[in-house]
């Protein structure tokens, strides 16, 4: 699952890091847009290559190869089975296309992941108008996934100590096997749950109606241009597919 | 003036057969380092939780008599209302986290009560500073140990600039290190001037230190005083409470006829006292 890394907030210095969330997320679109409104290699291969500077500016190349490294024996799984499966003339050219389409959309939405904080994202949601709570809630299960993935593994561990058996038998029986993980992994989380609860309203949560936020984001030159780039790419890639015939050479395919 | 005044106050959860505080009579005053003990289900954490509100607010049951904190009677002021002024640490610091980063947590009680921006972000530096947080201060919570957590949790606390903090066994889920640095901050703060309230058990630890020592037992408080008066009382070792080494022994001397100057909490202290009386 290495691939999945480029989702992944890595914590750099980077002009790309340092914008604002809001603009990130136009951008992320605009550029999976691009790749979603063609189907041919060439124009497909021009946004791809767009992406790369980019990931290189927000200093996450190494990370990229190796989530790409680790993602190729899908893409070639992926490719076989289209090209063997898909009815249209040139199976191997689509079966291309595809793939980097695939390649380009994940690496637009990877730059949004890359590099942006979930604090950060929950800050733009709220800032968006996204009721408080509902952030909130994101970035606490963000907060209690890794806790509680440790205390399945410790319930895990205890179970087997005392002879429960995880992986053996037949299906039915290892599915009832997981009752003893379950029942107290629901227990202990609900008596944190309440734990935590009490905490919080401890520390006023919910108290005030209008509460206040230390950091707010703010938007800055680079933003503007950010937002104006992206905008001006969305456009564009709509008018192109809608009304203009692409030029012979950018609906070259392979002979396959 | 007393910062905090029980005045006969009884407590009954919700679902309990029992009351879980019994006629509780006790008067804390600014700058008191008080320490409470007592075993397992006295009622310690409800004794916590009544000054803040928690009781009967967040855990409803029956109340009897009242509870006033700077003046205010809990059961008419509202938790968030009286988490400026009582602060609460609780026992398992990674339930007291919610948030993803040292920063927020601390600015997560201000926030929530509407405190200027700026101010919280003053807040906040102040706390890294005095609590030495700055190498945390990027981490997931889920990535420190569980004396950096609590020691991120209590500056979560102060956040809200209490009057008293009251910490219930915030060292029990800690290794010996991470609970004296702990216990430490904590009087270092009482040095500071702010009230403490404390619940533990390892009294060699903090007996020393505090200026008032309270033994609950089922429900009522058994013994109320300085440390060493209270220590000395056979009524500990009844009630299942473990006293100090050197006030242990102080006991077993007196027991075979030899009594020293001055009860003992310390090692130090005992041979002091011992030299003392070797040279009279
Ligand atoms: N949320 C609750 N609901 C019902 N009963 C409770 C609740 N919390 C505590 N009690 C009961 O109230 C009594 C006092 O409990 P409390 O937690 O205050 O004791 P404690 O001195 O803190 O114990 P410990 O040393 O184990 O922490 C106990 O009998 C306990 O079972
Ligand atoms: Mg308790």
């Amino acid at each position: 699952m290495s691939f999945l890394e480029i989702f992944q907030y890595t914590r750099k210095d980077s002009i790309i890091h340092r914008l604002d969330p809001r603009s990130k997320m136009l951008f992320s679109v605009a550029a999976a847009a691009a790749s979603l409104m063609f189907l041919n290699i060439i124009p497909l291969l021009i946004a791809f290559l767009c992406l790369i500077p980019i990931i290189a500016a927000a200093k996450s190349m190494k990370r990229w190869l190796r989530s790409m490294k680790g993602l190729s024996v899908l893409l070639v799984f992926i490719m076989v089975f289209n090209t063997l499966l898909s009815p249209v003339p040139n199976p191997f050219s689509h079966s291309v296309a595809l793939t980097i389409r695939l390649v380009a959309l994940m690496t637009s939405f990877s730059i949004f992941f890359l590099t942006v904080h979930p604090d950060q994202l929950s800050q733009a949601l709220i800032q968006m108008h996204i009721k408080f709570e509902f952030a909130f809630a994101m970035s606490m299960a963000m907060r209690y996934v890794p806790t509680l993935a440790q205390e399945a593994y410790s319930i895990m561990d205890a179970q087997k100590a005392r002879g429960v058996e995880l992986d053996k038998g037949n299906p039915i029986r290892r599915i009832r096997n997981i009752i003893p993980i379950i029942v107290p992994l629901i227990i202990v989380s609900i008596r944190r749950a309440l734990s935590i609860a009490e905490s919080m309203e401890s520390r006023g949560f919910g108290a005030c109606e209008k509460r206040t936020y230390m950091d707010r984001l703010s938007f800055h030159k680079g933003d503007w241009v950010v937002m104006s780039v992206s905008i001006v790419v969305l456009v564009l890639v709509v008018y192109v597919r809608l009304f203009v015939a692409l030029p012979e050479w950018m609906l070259w395919s392979l002979p396959l | 003036m007393t910062l905090v005044e029980f005045v006969d106050f009884s407590f009954k959860y919700l679902e309990a057969d029992s009351l879980a505080l019994k006629h509780i009579n006790l008067k804390i005053d600014p700058g008191e380092y008080i320490v409470v003990t007592g075993p397992s289900g006295c009622g310690k954490t409800t004794l916590c939780r009544a000054i803040n509100g928690l009781v009967p607010h967040f855990h409803r049951g029956y109340v009897g008599g009242h509870v006033y904190v700077d003046s205010k009677d809990t059961r008419n002021s509202e938790v968030a209302e009286l988490a400026t002024i009582a602060g609460l640490v609780f026992q398992d610091p990674s339930n007291q986290l919610v948030t993803l980063n040292v920063e927020k947590e601390i600015a997560f009680g201000p926030e929530n009560l509407a405190v200027e921006p700026k101010e919280i972000r003053f807040r906040v530096e102040d706390l890294i500073c005095r609590l030495k947080l700055e190498p945390l201060r990027d981490k997931h919570p889920h990535e420190m140990s569980g004396g950096e957590q609590q020691r991120v949790a209590m500056a979560a606390t102060l956040a809200l600039r209490p009057k008293i903090l009251v910490a219930d066994e915030p060292t029990s889920n800690l290794d010996p290190q991470s609970a004296q640095l702990i216990l430490d901050l904590i009087a270092d703060l009482n040095r500071q001037g702010m009230t403490v309230l404390l619940v533990e058990h390892r009294l060699d630890l903090v007996s020393n230190e505090a200026s008032r020592l309270i033994l609950m037992d089922k429900g009522s408080i058994v013994a109320d005083g300085a440390p060493r008066d209270v220590l000395v009382q056979d009524l500990c070792q009844e009630i299942g409470v473990g006293i100090p080494k050197a006030t242990q022994v102080y006991k077993q001397l007196k027991r075979r006829g030899v009594t020293l100057g001055r009860v003992p909490l310390t090692g130090k202290e005992l041979a002091a006292l011992v030299k003392e009386a070797r040279q009279a």
